[in-house]
């Protein structure tokens, strides 16, 4: 018994779905995802000029019937895909509670992951923590209950650094692939920006889902508050009225535009994911259609 | 701009209770958030400052503020420069109060008020008693007028019978005074922009000797006795002493204790003969003037006594009364002014045109008398009541007073009923200008002797009460001219010499030198003046309040209202109240 979202519903409409890279993957075994390889795909890639031991049956008997030359076909190789999906367990994921921001966090992710694996693809779970902790590569959509357990061993803590997790996470990736980044990127952008460019360092196909809880969106607040840090022990006297709500909607609004420019920027799928909304509608119709399935 | 009940501006002590409450108010809520990244860059706006007080503090500061003065009253005003200060100088003035008098905390307001007065202000000075009248020459200038104010003294008399609500805006109105300040001690009820009530002195417990006299025991008797009446204002019970001083000593003296608001009536025998008395009554109260009462001594000789009857023989009995010298005229002879000095006038069936100036009975009067009405025909002559404490009802068992014919009276003007009847009055009692006047509907004087001792009695109380005033006091504010004779010198309790044309303003022991000295005892009588816990408010009416003030004065407080009102709407609205749950 899988636990909400993930009713045979929604499962069955996440198996039609398949990742979308815009870069060539490398694997040793056949899928569905083009590799700059040359294989045995039906999908042309070139020409090369015959020469001796070349399979007689990828001659192209046209090319040579009007200039008398012997030229092959060459065919694009296509293999699986190995999926990172990266979640951020920082202390700030679990505001304002678990149930509201981490655990649809983790929700996304095993959608996701569970889209990954119903296309017989790998796919393994990266919590973004001071202890780093990562899943085994899965594969086959009945791994999905592995992924669920993992996640389930997780819990938001401490003020890891974006970045510093992220690389010590890719020292484990040795092949490119799709990384998939959940967090709340409520870190300055030199933070996000920097472990952002790690992954593109390591060639992967980037995409980056933002989670927010309402509360983080519009907080609820009143009067006279001393705000405190969930990640550090910093502290801060506001008067919450409707000039500082405004102007708190404002910064949230230019910090998101910032991340999302610099996605757009560096080609990255970017998505904003708010607790409140229903799950399935933005795996199934928002994440579709900024391009992130085929 | 002024305040016309600067009172309230003592409120304004309250403004840094609410300091107190803003600095002590509930500390920030603590609340957990994910990331204050977003918001440092506006944390600097948080509204509580170093000193640890909100913006909304002034806020609510300057709403409070403008309730406050919007409760004193604030007018703006154009600077009267026409002005007039009554000062109240009558005799419950002289109360004190913390070592000073209620005159002075008087003039001290005054003085406020005129170094508070431009310097091309014109001031007209008033004084309240004897009546009002303006001091010195009209339009002052403010210097000037508090040199006559710190000359004026308080008299020993009281305020007249004044409506000051009513008269003095119609003084302002008439004289074209911007401003009118009246100094006293009464309360204001409401106030105006135009006449402005300075109430000075507070509620006090007081005790007054009302009343004193030194009367022979009996119309022949030498023995004196001092009979007094003293009236508590406190509400408390109160023990005085009082003494009888007469020739620098004191002669007779007696404890007594006196239950809140009531009066004490008693008398002291045995009084030694002197010319003149002064009772005291040693109580530390409020109002010392009314703590002294002087008296002079009665005659020596017997009663003389002129009796007018048109049957003059039915008369003959008064002479059988020991002490009393009688002479009997028919009514003629006495429109003719053939007659001796007498001190008491008695009319048998008959009445003088006018009031006699000496003490007069008129017994069976007819219908045109000076003194009251006479109903027709006869009436009931069966007693009903009788005034208890009065010297003429004294030592009577009303149950054997019982007179053969009885016409009834009619209380007029003047006068209150001694006894009752079944149809009306049977005696008539009142005094005037030291003088003592009766009329009767029955006649005792037939009856005269042992065969009818209730109505003997009456008739000795009769001619031993109408002989009393030749001792009685007069009152302070009297006018002297209808007390001296033609010719007569006044010399004041001070020995200054007195212009008859003026009134007595202070109470003493006179001295009339017309020939020979005699003395004159004027007493301040005036309860309302003594009554220091009650004064009578003076009410000032909306139509004296509004008439002919718009154009020296506009209220502000509607506008600070609604100026309030809109801070109070505007606080409501950014002003967030607390949150009711945390996020």
């Amino acid at each position: 018994m899988l636990p909400p979202p993930f009713s045979a519903d929604f499962l069955n409409r996440l198996e039609v779905l398949r990742l979308r890279t815009r870069k060539e993957v490398l694997s040793n075994q056949p899928g569905a995802y083009t590799s700059p390889r040359r294989g045995m795909s039906l999908e042309f890639a070139d020409y090369r000029k015959y020469s001796p031991g070349d399979d007689p049956r990828y001659v192209d008997w046209g090319i040579f019937a009007r200039s008398d030359r012997l030229y092959v076909r060459l065919y694009r190789e296509e293999v699986d895909l190995f999926a990172y999906v990266f979640i951020d367990t920082s202390a700030s994921m679990g505001f304002s509670s678990p149930r509201e921001k981490f655990i649809p966090a983790c929700n996304i992710a095993l959608a996701l992951s569970y889209v990954v694996l119903a296309n017989h693809d790998h796919v393994r779970l990266h919590a973004l923590s001071e202890a780093n902790p990562s899943s085994p590569f899965y594969r086959g959509r009945n791994r999905i209950l592995d992924l669920i357990a993992f996640t389930a061993t997780l819990s938001p803590a401490g003020a890891p650094d974006l970045g510093v997790s992220l690389g010590k996470q890719l020292k484990n990736i040795h092949r490119p692939g799709k990384a998939i980044l959940v967090s709340d990127f409520l870190v300055p952008p030199e933070s996000y920006r920097h472990a952002l460019n790690l992954l593109r360092a390591f060639n992967l196909d980037i995409a980056a889902v933002q989670v927010l809880s309402r509360v983080e969106v519009d907080p609820p607040f009143a009067g006279e508050l001393r705000l405190v840090d969930s990640e550090t022990p910093e502290e801060l006297n506001l008067c919450w009225d409707d000039a500082t709500r405004r102007a708190y909607r404002e910064r949230l609004e230019r910090h998101n535009r910032e991340l999302q420019s610099y996605c757009h920027q560096n080609g990255i799928h970017y998505s904003l994911y708010v607790s409140d909304e229903e799950l399935s509608d933005f795996v199934l119709k928002t994440l579709p259609a900024m391009g992130l399935f085929k | 701009m002024e305040f016309l009940n600067p009172a309230a501006l003592y409120a304004l002590l309250l403004l840094p209770v609410l300091l107190i409450a803003h600095l002590i108010r509930r500390p920030p809520q603590r609340v957990y958030f994910s990331s204050l990244l977003l918001m440092r860059e506006f944390a600097g706006g948080s509204r509580a400052g170093r000193s640890g007080v909100p913006p909304i503090f002034f806020l609510h500061l300057l709403l409070l503020t403008l309730l406050l003065l919007a409760l004193a009253e604030p007018s703006l005003t154009s600077r009267a420069v026409n002005i007039a200060l009554v000062l109240d100088n009558s005799a419950s003035m002289q109360a004190v109060e913390g070592g000073q008098s209620r005159f002075q905390a008087g003039l001290a307001e005054a003085e406020n008020i005129l170094r508070g007065l431009p310097a091309g202000a014109r001031v007209d000075l008033y004084a309240l008693a004897p009546h009002l009248a303006r001091i010195g020459e009209a339009g002052l200038r403010p210097n000037d007028a508090l040199k006559r104010a710190a000359a004026l003294k308080p008299l020993d008399v009281g305020e007249g019978a004044v409506d000051h609500g009513a008269e003095l805006p119609r003084l302002a109105h008439e004289n074209g005074y911007g401003r009118l300040y009246f100094v006293t001690d009464h309360p204001a009820e409401g106030q105006s922009a135009t006449l402005r009530v300075i109430t000075v002195g507070r509620p006090q417990n007081n005790l007054a000797l009302t009343s004193l006299q030194v009367e022979r025991a009996g119309l022949d008797a030498p023995r004196l006795e001092a009979r007094f009446e003293v009236r508590s204002f406190s509400n408390v019970e109160e023990k005085f002493q009082l003494n009888i001083k007469a020739g620098g000593k004191i002669i007779a003296t007696r404890a007594y204790t006196i239950a809140p608001g009531k009066s004490v009536d008693a008398s002291l025998d045995g009084i030694p003969a002197y010319p003149f008395y002064e009772g005291e009554i040693a109580a530390d109260d409020g109002l010392p003037l009314d703590n002294r009462r002087f008296a002079v001594a009665p005659p020596t000789d017997g009663i003389k006594i002129l009796a007018i009857s048109p049957r003059p023989g039915g008369l003959d009995s008064l002479r059988a009364i020991p002490g009393v010298d009688a002479q009997m005229i028919a009514p003629e002879a006495y429109r003719k002014g053939k007659f001796a000095p007498h001190a008491v006038e008695i009319f048998q069936y008959s009445a003088p045109a006018g009031l006699p100036d000496v003490s007069a009975l008129l017994i069976l009067p007819p219908s045109q008398n000076p003194l009251v009405r006479v109903a027709d025909g006869a009436g009931s002559p069966i007693v009903t009541g009788w005034r208890e404490g009065h010297p003429l009802t004294r030592y009577i068992n009303f149950s054997l007073f019982r007179p053969s014919y009885a016409r009834p009276l009619k209380l007029g003007l003047n006068g209150q009923a001694v006894i009752d009847g079944v149809d009306g009055a049977l005696a008539v009692a009142f005094e005037r200008d030291n003088h003592r006047y009766v009329a009767l509907g029955f006649d005792p004087l037939p009856f005269l002797g042992q065969r009818n001792l209730p109505m003997s009695i009456f008739t000795l109380n009769l001619l031993q009460w109408l002989s009393g005033s030749q001792s009685s006091s007069v009152g302070t504010g009297t006018p002297l001219n209808t007390i001296l004779s033609r010719g007569a010198t006044l010399l004041g309790p001070k020995g200054e010499k007195l212009d008859r044309q003026t009134a007595a303003l202070y109470q003493g022991i006179y001295r009339i030198s017309a020939g020979a000295t005699e003395y004159l005892a004027v007493n301040f009588d005036n309860a309302a003046e003594s009554d220091l816990r009650s004064s009578t408010p003076i009410r000032i009416s909306e139509a004296h309040r509004a008439g002919g003030e718009r154009p020296l004065a506009a209220l502000l407080s509607p506008y600070l209202l609604a100026l309030a009102l809109a801070l109070l709407m505007l606080e409501w609205f950014i002003n967030p109240r607390p949150a009711g749950k945390a996020a």
